[in-house]
């Protein structure tokens, strides 16, 4: 069926009113459920991100080696092990970066990580910041030898010189680390300092006796860069800046409906702002399903959809006023004035919807990952605010017009606009 | 009109778009002077482009309550940095004794080097009886420079405690004179000015004048501040940082933008051929406009919410020419012709257009002046939004469509116009003769009472003229 044909047919959305507060009541239901299921197997019931929890922050301190081409490479390695770490027992601890960025110059060039908690603090700071300080010192300032293997001689080339002290640990190293059934001959230092070559007894060296000889050649350069203990930081988002917040929201929401009282009916500022309730109802209970992480954009995206649904609701509400003005209208019970403006504008809700879908969706699609969560809730509250404005608000516009006429009225102003019509 | 003059009108506009793109996003070498694009001049927030940080150490931890005493020097802190035009930095807590400070789109770490001055103690001291009346440390919230009876001063704001003490001792002690000493750590106290007290002030407002300068009075200013510090603090390190979500995020964003709106300018065409076309030019007059604000209005400093800010008033700019449309659309469906459905449509789409925009108006002006931080940029971008979406919808958008249909009025295809069922037969232009010489007749009366009007004032002149 073609949309346009919906236009010559008279919709029957207040009738069914029932349905469509259900359905909003439902979806705060199984968000509550959902709730309690997440405070017992995630501990808690909602994903508070690092702006309203706080967390943890190290320094990867890399000094020069930090450059415009190398530092993907590095955010990329960094990230991989703190997201990789796991326990003796081989389980993951499950740690989420939410945040990686360059600080400093120079000698101080560093990387700076934020992460969540993902144990209590006792054991944060006893047992999983030491563990991924650890694993970061390893495995990054680690200098590692590319090997050419010719028979039973092995050369092993570094980036950069070796001084005599580490050539000592390597040499050491290489002897303590040997494959079964080889013995090492001599291991020598190159003029450059930049080449060991090791000759063995052996005649062919199989691939994982080399990679046992790589693992013993190379060595961790603590010289060259320096992780810094893990840090609790607080969170940035404090008590105060959301109290102001709230307090500038509940003050917005009051002159709208007094703005909409004066332009409108007091019944269509009171219908709009039971909608606008249940948008932000609705992307809290998505927030709380999907257990989206929540963070201080969050904030940001509640606001733009209080703008949103407002503007939605409007739009419907101008097309009931201008039916009761009329002359029709003044018998025409609520339920038909409210049906016949949703009717009316059917075509512009779907296609704003559509129209601003497709610009949130490319943010969604295209955007990094922070941007996508902020994306998210948005995209939540325009189907909740477009769902509202056109089954919730001129429902309950309706249902409070309706009540204020009697019910023998009601039957004869129907009778009459029937005869008007 | 004529078409000729509506063709040369919609020539003049389509080439002012294509000026105004190009000025957007290409940047380019104008003879000695470098052209910088809109996009390229708009400065942007912490989390799209980073700027610099600094660590602040607690000097002295042996404070008995020292964890809400951290918090209150947090507080103030964040205060202090915002008083400076900071008003996206951030401050949180690292560690337990240290403060970490974030500010965005500055490149030189000792800017915010010099955000603690050298932590200074005022005194207001009544010189009869050597009482202390109140202190900075104790009794101050906020410390500011500016200007009183055209001299630089000091501007102190009090606390409830510090009010009614500067109160009790101002109304108690008129005609005498109050000094107002300042103590430095390690220099000896020195006597900044010496007033008489003229009247009872309780305000909660008190004011150091007898400052050599403008910046004398701002680093005073600083100095106390950094005094009513629970703690005092000592600075750690600063340095440069990246963006908090990334180099990409910014040119991933654009790019979202970008495609975004160029998919919503094909539907708009596909759906409403014509008008949807009318609706896709001023969409790019409203993203060049919106630009060219963003570049040149100082306080604008762009980040994530700020971006939210910029979608939502796209999609209202957008939506202002669905209800538009469709309203021409409903008036077509009901019996008009196109020319006096594009009237009808403008004009009740106007009053919904307005009302709706007016509710989020309220809103962003009230968390403009009540949020903080990003809230704020958020609400600068959507407000700058929705004053352009509204400019460009009811008045571009107008005046193009009008130009439009001049040219076409006939063909209702052109514009997906559709009749309803009991005005199947009713002919696209049926009454436009009609409409057409009613418009012209009232164009024509308006003219003629302009020239009346100025054939009056001329008659006037001259015989104020004779009579000189």
């Amino acid at each position: 069926m073609k949309l346009s044909n919906l236009l010559d047919k008279e919709l029957h959305i207040t009738e069914k009113k029932k349905i469509w507060f259900l359905i909003p009541a439902g979806v705060v239901v199984l968000a509550a459920i959902m709730m309690i299921i997440f405070t017992f197997t995630l501990g808690g019931p909602l994903n508070l991100g690092m702006d309203f929890a706080g967390g943890y922050t190290m320094k990867v301190q890399l000094g020069t080696k930090l450059t415009d081409s190398t530092k993907q490479d590095y955010k990329n390695m960094v990230t991989d092990i703190a997201e990789g770490l796991s326990n003796d027992q081989g389980e993951k601890y499950g740690i989420k970066l939410s945040g990686i960025q360059e600080q400093g110059s120079g000698d101080q060039a560093s990387l700076y990580i934020k992460y969540k908690a993902v144990a209590s603090e006792e054991t944060m700071e006893d047992e999983i910041n030491p563990a991924l300080k650890q694993a970061l010192q390893e495995s990054i300032f680690k200098s590692i030898p590319t090997l050419t293997a010719s028979g039973g001689t092995v050369t092993a080339t570094y980036s950069a010189p070796l001084v005599e002290k580490i050539f000592e640990t390597v040499e050491q190293s290489v002897r303590a680390h040997l494959p079964e059934g080889v013995s090492v001959s001599a291991v020598t230092l190159s003029e450059d300092k930049k080449t060991v070559t090791v000759q063995t007894s052996a005649t062919e060296l199989s691939a994982e006796q080399l990679d046992g000889l790589k693992s013993a050649l190379s060595y961790s350069d603590s010289y060259s860069g320096l992780v810094s203990d893990g840090d609790i930081i607080s969170a940035t988002v404090s008590g105060e800046l959301l109290t102001t917040a709230i307090a500038a929201i509940v003050l917005a929401i009051v002159l709208m409906l007094a703005y909409i009282a004066i332009r409108f009916e007091l019944s269509s500022g009171l219908a709009a702002i039971v909608a606008l309730f249940h948008d932000i109802l609705i992307m809290f209970c998505f927030m709380a399903i999907f257990h989206v992480e929540i963070n201080s954009t969050f904030i940001a995206a509640l606001i733009t959809i209080l703008g949103y649904s407002i503007n939605n609701t409007i739009i419907i509400f101008d097309r009931v006023r201008e039916t009761v003005k009329t002359q029709t209208g003044k018998m025409l019970t609520g339920a038909r004035i409210a049906n016949q403006a949703v009717g009316d504008t059917l075509l512009r809700s779907f296609n704003t919807t559509l129209t601003t879908l497709i610009t949130i969706g490319m943010v969604a699609i295209i955007g990094v990952p922070d941007i996508r969560i902020f994306a998210l809730p948005i995209i939540a509250g325009l189907l909740a605010g477009t769902f509202s404005s056109i089954f919730i608000a001129p429902s309950i516009w309706a249902l409070i017009r309706d009540r204020k006429r009697k019910p023998k009225d009601k039957v004869q102003t129907d009778k009459k606009a029937a005869v008007a019509e | 009109m004529k078409k000729k003059s509506a063709i040369v009108k919609l020539s003049i506009l389509g080439g002012l778009l294509i000026i105004g793109i190009v000025l957007s996003f290409c940047s380019f070498n104008f003879g000695l002077t470098k052209y910088k694009s809109f996009a390229n001049s708009i400065k942007l927030g912490l989390d799209l482009k980073g700027g610099v940080y600094a660590v602040y150490e607690a000097a002295d931890t042996s404070a008995s309550d020292f964890d809400s005493a951290m918090e209150g020097t947090k507080t103030r802190l964040q205060s202090l940095i915002v008083s400076k035009g900071y008003s996206e930095a951030t401050v949180v807590r690292e560690g337990s004794t240290r403060l970490r400070v974030e500010v965005p789109d500055v490149d030189n770490p000792s800017a915010i080097f010099q955000i603690i001055g050298k932590p200074a103690e005022v005194k207001f001291i009544l010189d009869e009886t050597k009482e202390v009346v109140m202190t900075g440390s104790q009794h101050v919230l906020k410390a500011s420079a500016g200007y009183y009876e055209g001299a630089p001063v000091v501007e102190l704001s009090l606390n409830s405690e510090g009010a009614k003490k500067f109160g009790d001792a101002t109304s108690n002690n008129v005609g005498k004179t109050m000094s107002i000493v300042v103590e430095e750590e390690g220099e000896e106290p020195r006597t900044i000015s010496q007033p008489t007290i003229e009247v009872a002030i309780t305000n909660g407002r008190a004011i150091i004048n007898g400052m050599a300068d403008y910046d004398t009075a701002k680093n005073l200013a600083d100095q106390i501040m950094s005094g009513t510090f629970d703690i005092p603090l000592s600075l750690k390190e600063s340095a440069t940082i990246s963006a908090t979500l990334g180099d990409r995020a910014l040119l991933l964003g654009l790019i979202a933008g970008a495609v975004g709106l160029f998919l919503v300018m094909v539907f708009l065409c596909v759906f409403y051929r014509a008008f949807g076309g009318v609706a896709s030019f001023c969409l790019l007059l409203y993203t060049v406009l919106m630009l060219f604000f963003l570049a040149v209005l100082p306080w604008v400093q762009l980040t994530l919410p700020g971006i939210a800010g910029i979608i939502l008033s796209l999609g209202m700019a957008v939506d202002a020419n669905i209800v538009i449309t469709e309203r021409i659309k409903y008036e077509y469906r009901n019996g008009k012709s196109i020319m006096a459905s594009t009237h009808a449509g403008f004009k009740k789409a106007t009053i919904a257009i307005i009302d709706s925009n007016v509710t989020t108006i309220i809103a962003a002006i009230l968390l403009l002046i009540f949020g903080t931080g990003s809230i704020k940029g958020f609400a600068l971008t959507l407000l700058i939004g929705i004053v352009l979406s509204l400019f460009t919808s009811l008045f571009v958008t107008r005046k193009v469509v009008k130009y439009v249909v001049t040219l076409n009025s006939t063909n209702p295809k052109l514009y997906n116009l559709k009749r309803g069922k009991a005005f199947e037969n009713v002919r696209a232009d049926e009454t436009d003769a009609e409409l057409q010489a009613r418009l012209d007749a009232e164009a024509a009366a308006k003219r003629a009472e302009k020239e009346a009007k100025k054939k009056a004032k001329k008659a006037e002149g001259e015989l104020n003229h004779e009579t000189v």
